[in-house]
């Protein structure tokens, strides 16, 4: 039983959803993804938090918007195909966030290797994908780590 | 629908909002700059047009503080008046009202005012925001399928600001008093 357990656990851990932002394929760990949404209407208002673009309303909840576009390139929030929305922890607290994909999103296994040195925050490792290596996000240091990036 | 279980079904809401701490409001829509904001109705003392207030308004200037230009005697209290665009970082606009804001004294500029309205609840803002938004908001609110900022009334100038604008207040009376005496 605890065999199964750990077998099953490994494999959550060693699942990643592949994406498409702008021009960049990325990976996020799967255990993270809740939902792919449809593009529902991006609510925007004055705010000073970098790379937030708005929030979107799913499920009757709100889910701000990452702006990835600074960072990652890419196409603005308000043109793309989907939300991935996966869930964050930001301070002690969990939360859902929301990143406009703009590609058919898809699952892939392997092993996450550590990140090179210079990358930054917002690499959590990298994951070889057929002959490609691929960058994994780390949302939670995304926004603070990628805000102050993005404005050198 | 019956008219029995609509009122049923309203009252299920309020319970689920009331069980999230939220509970019903009334607020009163305002827009700045095309973007649309609330603020409770219960921290808004009056509304009048610009153009009604501006034999009572003097001059203040802080350079630190271009969100307010100007003060307004109300009721024997100096009001500051806070230009709601330059405050949200909105584009500049001509704003044709003042709200006066009850218990605190500052009054806003608003380009208009859109209706008063109930709203089922304020949300708290995502965690995801860190920025000073989480002083002008109170929260969001769920209106005809948009999401709208309620503010925080109390943001609009903070405890220091108002310290600073007293004391440059203060200042322009003195030199405006000294003046008078040399005359």
């Amino acid at each position: 039983m605890s065999s199964v357990g750990t077998i099953g656990e490994a494999a959550r851990e060693n699942s990643f959803v592949l994406l498409q932002i702008g021009h960049r394929r990325v990976a996020l760990p799967a255990a993270q993804v809740a939902e792919l949404a449809p593009p529902v209407r991006l609510h925007t208002f004055p705010h000073t938090t970098p790379l937030l673009a708005g929030v979107i309303i799913r499920r009757g909840r709100i889910v701000p918007v990452i702006d990835t576009e600074p960072v990652l390139g890419g196409k603005s929030p308000v043109s793309h195909r989907f939300y991935l929305i996966a869930n964050r922890q930001i301070g002690g607290t969990n939360e859902l966030g929301a990143i406009p994909v703009n590609g058919e999103c898809e699952l892939a296994s392997g092993e996450m290797q550590p990140p090179a040195m210079d990358r930054p925050a917002y690499v959590a490792g990298t994951l070889a994908v057929g002959e490609d290596s691929v960058d994994v996000l780390n949302l939670d240091a995304f926004s603070a780590h990628s805000g102050a990036e993005a404005s050198r | 629908m019956t008219a029995t279980t609509k009122v049923a079904g309203e009252a299920n809401a309020s319970r689920q909002a009331a069980r999230r701490g939220r509970r019903p409001e009334t607020v009163v829509l305002f827009v700045v700059a095309n973007q649309m904001f609330a603020v409770a109705a219960d921290s808004v003392h009056e509304i009048r047009s610009t153009d009604s207030i501006a034999g009572a308004a003097n001059e203040v200037d802080h350079p630190e503080l271009p969100k307010v230009r100007h003060t307004i005697e109300r009721s024997g209290h100096t009001y500051y008046v806070v230009n709601a665009g330059i405050h949200f970082g909105l584009p500049v606009t001509r704003p044709s009202l003042v709200m006066i804001l009850r218990q605190f004294r500052a009054a806003v500029l608003v380009d208009r005012i859109d209706r008063m309205v109930e709203i089922s609840g304020v949300h708290p803002l995502p965690h995801a925001f860190v920025g000073a938004e989480r002083d002008w908001y109170r929260g969001l609110a769920y209106l005809d399928d948009s999401v709208i900022p309620v503010v925080e009334p109390r943001g609009f100038l903070t405890p220091q600001e108002f310290r600073q604008l007293d004391g440059v207040r203060k200042e322009a009376e003195r030199r405006d008093a000294e003046a008078a005496v040399r005359a």
